[in-house]
C-alpha cells in the first residue's frame, strides 16, 4: 500500500522511554497538555472505579479469598498499554470504550460477590443469578429483565490474563497435576484448574453451560459441572451451538435447545420470559450491529479509528457478555462513532506514519493483548479488524408479532452459534479461510498478521491452507505463534520478534519508532 | 491357545486401508461410502448397492506432509489419515461422509478435499459434512434423521441411484445386526475366568467389520466363532484383567502390547470398538426405520462430545458396568496424542473411575502407531499390571 504520512505529532517521540523492566511504566506518557490532562483525568476515573469497589468488605474478603483477584491491582496499568501512544480522537475512543469495559467488569465482579456464598452471601440476589461460561452469548437471557447473567469464568480468567501475564499459569498446573494433557487450549484447561481449585465464587441458582467455542471449551465443562451439581448443589443446563453453523438445517436444532434453556432458567429462577424486554434487548442488538458496522466501514478507508484490541475487547463485551440486555451501551456505542466519524473527517492517525494494512486473524494471545497498538507505534501496521469482531452482521426480528416471537429463538440461536470466535473457528474452511481474502479485498488490506494461536486446533487445522492460498494472492501472512494464555512457551517478546523478524527480513524495513522494537516487559504485569 | 484359523486372513486385511474386501466389491459393482467417525450411522452407508469402510492408516510412519497443513499439534489420527489421503492411500474410496465431530478430524477432510486427495477419476465423488447430535435427546434424534437424509441418504441416492427406501434400510440393519450379534457373541468369550479368545485376536476381528465390506466377512467370523465353541483356553492365568478405554485403536499392536506384559484386554470401549459400537439396532414396525436407527446411535454413543450431564455421568457408569460385566481387575484410559475430547474424557474418567467407582486406572497418552514408542508404553503398562497384581496379592480392594 502507499504510505500515508500524518502531521508531526505532540508529546512524546520515542516511546521506549517509558519502560525501564519493572512491573509498569517509569512515567505517565506525556501527549501535549490537551490529552495529557485527559488521560489522566481517565486514569482518576478507573481508580474511582476500583476505590468505590474495594470499599465494600465483602469484595476486600473476596481479594484475600480468590487468588486471582490480585490481578486487578494492574487494572490501571492496562488501560495505559492500550493508549500507548495515542492521541486525539484515537485516545477518546479507546478510553471510552475500554473504561467502560472496565466499569461492566468491576459491576460483575461486584454481582458475583454479593451473591458469592463465601463472601457476600446474599441469597436471595443469588437465587436471581443464572451462572454461564466466558465464551457464552448471552442470547437467553434477553427476555428476563429480573435475572442476572453471570459469566464467571470472565474475571477469573479471560480479563484477569489480560492484566497480568501469569495469571493463569497456577491454574494450568493444577489442571495438568489433576492429570490433563498439557497441549490442549490453555483457555478452558485454566477454567479447569480454577474448578479444580475451588477457586470459583459459588453463587446461582441454575447454570447454563454452552459448547462454543471449541472441543476444550466444550469438554471442560463437563468437569465444572460435575462440582457445581454434587458439591454445590446447582442444577446445570448445557445449550448446544451446531458446528456447522451456516447450515439450514441445523438452525431447527439450535432453536429447540434455545427453548428448553429459556424454560430451564424459568424453572430454576421462577421467573417468567418477557417478551417486551426480549424486543427491546433486539433492538438494541440490532443498533450494535449497525454500529460495529460503521466503524468497520470507516476502518475500510485510509483513516481508521476504532481499531485493534479495544475494538475485540469492546464488541466481546457488547456483542456476547451484554447481547442487547443493558441500556448503558448504546450511549457509549454512539459517543465512540461519533469520535470515529470526527477522527475520519479530519484524517487523525493513531502514528506518524501508515506503511500497511493489516487483517488480524486468529485468535489473540490474551497476555500481550496490546501488541496491535505497539505493532501501529513501532512499524505504521495498521490494524484494521480481527477475527474476533468479524461476528453477526444479519439483523434479526424486533418487532413483537407472533411469527416474530417464534423467530426470536432461530434469531438467539443464530446470535449463540455466531459467538465471538466459533463463528469463525467452526463451520467449515470458508468461514475460516475464504472469507478472510474477501476481508482482504473488501478494506484493502496488503498484509495478515495470522495470530497462531498453537493450541487452537481448528486454526491450526489449516495452517497449510492460509500459508499456499496467502501466497497465491500475494499477501503478506505473518505468523505470529503464542500460547494464548500460557507466557511460559512464549514470552511478549518471542511474540512480538517474530513480527520484526518479517518486517526486517522479508519487508526489509525499518521500525517507525526503533525503542519500542524489543521492549523489558517480560516482568511486567 | 492354538491360533484362530482366520485371524492371520483378518490380519492381513488390517495391512492397507485399500483391502482386498474393498476391491472384490467394488469389483462386483458395489460403490464404497468412506467415513471417519463413528457417529455415522453404519447401516445407513450399507444400502442396495453401497458399502461403508472407515478409513485408517495401517503402517503410518511419517506425518510430515500432514504436519504442514495441520501443524504438529493436531491429533495424530486426523494427520495420519491425512498423510495417507495425501499419498493416494483413499484414492478407492466413491465419496467421504465426515460428521462435523472432533474438530481436528473434520479438519482433515476438509483439507483432503482441498487438496484434491480423492475421487481422481470419479467423477460422482462427493464430500459431505453433517453435523451430529451434541446431546442424548429427542432434538438430537430430529437433527440426525436431518443430516442422515441431507448428507447420506440423499446425496447416494442422487449420485449412484442407491436405493433409500425404509425397507431398504430395514435390510441393511438386519445384515449389520448380524455383524454386531457375531462379534458380541464372540467378544464374550472374553468373560469368565478361562477366556477362549484373547483381546488381540478380538480387537482384529472387530477392526476388520469397520475397514471392509460386511457381507463379505460374514462367514469368516461364523467359523471363527465355531471354533471358539470348542477352543481350549490357555492353562495359565493372566496376571490382571484391564478393560482399555480412550480414542480409535487402529493399531492393534496397542492391544498386544497390554497383553505381552502379561495382562488381557478382557473389554475395549473406544471410537470403532465393540461396546457400545457392535450393539445390535433393534427396530420396530410403528416407525420408520430412519429415525430408529439416528435414535439408537444419539441415545447409546459414549463419545466424549456427547456434552449434557445424563451423558457426561452415564460414560463413567457404562465404563463402570462393562467392567464389572467383563471381571476387569483394572482401567487402561488411552488417548491418541492431541486428541482434545478424549484428553478431558480421560482426565475426568480417570479420576471418577478410581476415586468414584474404586477401579485402578491407568491414564495414558500414545501415538497412533504404537511402534514409534514401544518401550515407554510397555513400562508403564507393566507398572501398572504389577500394582494390581500386588494389591490382588495383599487381598486389597480392585
Amino acid at each position: 500500500m502507499e504510505t500515508i504520512v500524518g502531521k508531526e505529532r505532540v508529546g512524546e517521540k520515542e516511546l521506549g522511554v517509558l519502560f525501564d523492566g519493572g512491573k509498569v511504566r517509569k512515567r505517565r506518557e506525556w501527549r501535549g497538555l490537551k490529552d495529557t490532562l485527559y488521560d489522566y483525568a481517565r486514569w482518576l476515573y478507573i481508580m474511582s472505579i476500583l476505590a468505590k469497589f474495594i470499599a465494600k468488605p465483602r469484595n476486600i474478603k473476596a481479594m484475600f479469598r480468590y487468588r486471582w483477584m490480585a490481578n486487578y491491582l494492574a487494572t490501571p496499568h492496562m488501560v495505559d498499554k492500550f493508549t500507548m501512544g495515542l492521541r486525539d480522537e484515537a485516545l477518546r475512543i479507546v478510553h471510552t470504550s475500554m473504561d467502560f469495559v472496565v466499569y461492566d467488569v468491576a459491576s460483575t465482579l461486584d454481582n458475583i460477590f454479593k451473591g458469592d456464598r463465601r463472601t457476600g452471601n446474599d441469597t436471595e440476589f443469588s437465587k436471581r443469578c443464572v451462572l454461564t461460561d466466558e465464551n457464552a452469548m448471552t442470547a437467553f437471557m434477553m427476555g428476563f429483565p429480573n435475572v442476572k447473567a453471570i459469566l464467571r469464568e470472565v474475571p477469573c480468567m479471560f480479563v484477569a490474563n489480560l492484566l497480568t501475564q501469569y495469571s493463569s499459569t497456577h491454574y494450568l498446573d493444577v489442571a495438568q497435576q489433576f492429570g490433563l494433557a498439557g497441549d490442549v487450549c490453555p483457555m478452558p484447561e485454566a477454567e479447569a484448574g480454577v474448578s479444580i481449585d475451588d477457586d470459583f465464587a459459588v453463587l446461582g441458582c441454575c447454570a447454563v453451560q454452552v459448547n462454543t467455542t471449541c472441543d476444550g471449551s466444550l469438554m471442560g465443562n463437563g468437569l465444572i459441572a460435575k462440582r457445581l451439581e454434587r458439591e454445590y448443589g446447582i442444577p446445570t443446563f448445557q445449550l448446544v451451538a451446531p458446528m456447522r453453523h451456516r447450515e439450514p438445517d441445523v438452525q431447527k436444532y439450535a432453536a429447540e435447545d434455545m427453548k428448553k434453556a429459556i424454560a430451564f432458567v424459568e424453572e430454576h429462577t421462577g421467573q417468567k420470559w418477557d417478551w417486551n424486554y426480549y424486543f427491546d434487548s433486539a433492538r438494541r442488538v440490532n443498533d450494535a450491529t449497525r454500529k460495529r458496522m460503521a466503524w468497520l466501514e470507516i476502518n475500510s478507508t485510509p483513516y481508521p479509528q476504532f481499531v485493534g484490541a479495544p475494538f475485540s475487547l469492546y464488541n466481546d463485551t457488547n456483542y456476547m457478555g451484554n447481547c442487547g440486555r443493558s441500556k448503558l451501551f448504546p450511549p457509549v456505542d454512539a459517543k465512540i462513532l461519533k469520535y470515529a466519524e470526527k477522527g475520519y473527517r479530519e484524517k487523525k492517525m493513531m502514528a506518524r506514519e501508515y506503511r500497511h494494512r493489516a487483517i488480524i486473524w486468529g485468535v489473540q494471545p490474551q497476555y500481550c493483548i496490546d501488541m496491535l497498538n505497539w505493532m501501529v507505534h513501532c512499524w505504521g501496521i495498521v490494524p484494521l479488524t480481527d477475527m474476533l469482531s468479524m461476528i453477526n452482521t444479519r439483523m434479526i426480528a424486533e418487532d413483537d408479532t407472533p411469527e416474530n416471537r417464534e423467530q426470536a429463538y432461530y434469531d438467539m440461536a443464530w446470535l449463540n452459534e455466531n459467538m465471538i470466535m466459533r463463528n469463525r473457528t467452526h463451520g467449515g474452511y470458508k468461514v475460516l479461510v475464504d472469507e478472510l481474502w474477501e476481508f482482504c479485498d473488501k478494506m484493502g488490506a496488503d498484509m495478515v498478521i495470522m495470530w497462531e494461536h498453537m493450541s487452537c486446533k481448528a486454526l491450526t487445522g489449516m495452517h497449510g491452507q492460509f500459508e499456499e492460498q496467502a501466497r497465491e494472492r500475494g499477501i503478506h501472512l505473518v505468523w505470529v505463534c503464542h500460547d494464548l494464555c500460557d507466557p511460559r512457551v512464549f514470552t511478549r517478546q518471542a511474540i512480538r520478534n517474530q513480527l520484526n523478524d518479517y518486517m526486517r527480513t522479508v519487508m526489509r524495513e525499518e521500525p517507525l519508532d526503533p525503542s519500542i522494537e524489543i521492549l523489558p516487559d517480560e516482568n511486567a504485569w | 491357545m492354538k491360533d484362530l484359523k482366520h485371524l492371520l486372513y483378518f490380519e492381513n486385511l488390517l495391512q492397507s486401508a485399500h483391502n482386498e474386501l474393498i476391491t472384490q466389491a467394488q469389483n462386483e459393482g458395489k460403490i464404497c461410502v468412506a467415513y471417519v467417525c463413528e457417529n455415522t450411522p453404519e447401516p445407513l452407508m450399507n444400502l442396495g448397492n453401497a458399502f461403508g469402510v472407515r478409513l485408517f492408516a495401517p503402517q503410518t510412519g511419517s506425518m510430515d506432509i500432514a504436519t504442514y497443513y495441520m501443524t504438529s499439534l493436531l491429533c495424530e489420527t486426523s494427520r495420519a489419515l491425512l498423510e495417507r489421503a495425501i499419498e493416494g492411500g483413499f484414492n478407492f474410496a466413491d465419496c467421504i461422509i465426515a460428521p462435523d465431530g472432533c474438530t481436528m478430524m473434520n479438519r482433515a477432510v476438509e483439507n483432503m478435499e482441498l487438496l484434491k486427495t480423492m475421487g481422481q477419476g470419479k467423477s460422482k465423488f462427493f464430500h459431505q459434512y453433517m453435523e451430529i447430535p451434541l446431546k442424548g435427546d429427542e432434538n438430537g434424534v430430529q437433527l440426525a434423521v436431518l443430516q442422515c437424509t441431507n448428507h447420506i441418504l440423499n446425496p447416494l441416492h442422487e449420485a449412484y441411484g442407491i436405493d433409500i427406501s425404509d425397507a431398504s434400510i430395514r435390510k441393511s440393519v438386519e445384515e449389520h445386526n448380524k455383524v454386531c450379534r457375531l462379534i458380541r457373541a464372540i467378544g464374550d468369550y472374553r468373560k469368565g475366568d478361562k477366556p477362549r479368545i484373547t483381546g488381540y485376536e478380538f480387537h482384529v476381528l472387530t477392526l476388520a467389520t469397520y475397514v471392509a465390506p460386511k457381507y463379505l466377512l460374514i462367514d469368516k467370523l461364523e467359523e471363527t466363532l465355531r471354533e471358539l465353541k470348542t477352543r481350549k483356553p490357555d492353562g495359565k492365568g493372566y496376571r490382571a484383567r484391564v478393560m482399555v478405554v480412550g480414542s480409535e485403536g487402529d493399531d492393534g499392536g496397542f492391544i498386544k502390547l497390554i497383553e505381552d506384559t502379561g495382562a488381557f484386554v478382557c473389554a475395549d470401549r473406544f471410537c470403532f470398538g465393540s461396546l457400545p459400537g457392535r450393539d445390535p439396532i433393534e427396530l420396530n414396525d410403528d416407525e420408520d426405520a430412519l429415525t430408529q436407527v439416528c435414535r439408537a446411535y444419539t441415545y447409546r454413543s459414549q463419545c466424549p462430545r456427547m456434552m449434557n450431564m445424563e451423558k457426561v455421568y452415564g460414560r463413567k457408569e457404562y465404563v463402570s458396568d462393562i467392567a464389572k460385566e467383563y471381571g476387569a481387575d483394572g482401567i487402561i484410559y488411552e488417548q491418541i496424542k492431541f486428541c482434545d475430547p478424549w484428553a478431558y474424557e480421560r482426565m475426568l474418567g480417570s479420576v471418577m473411575l478410581r476415586d468414584d467407582y474404586g477401579y485402578p486406572v491407568l491414564s495414558v497418552d500414545r501415538p497412533y502407531n504404537i511402534s514409534s514408542s514401544i518401550g515407554q508404553m510397555r513400562t508403564r503398562v507393566q507398572a501398572f499390571v504389577e500394582s494390581i497384581e500386588i494389591k490382588k496379592l495383599r487381598g486389597g480392594e480392585k
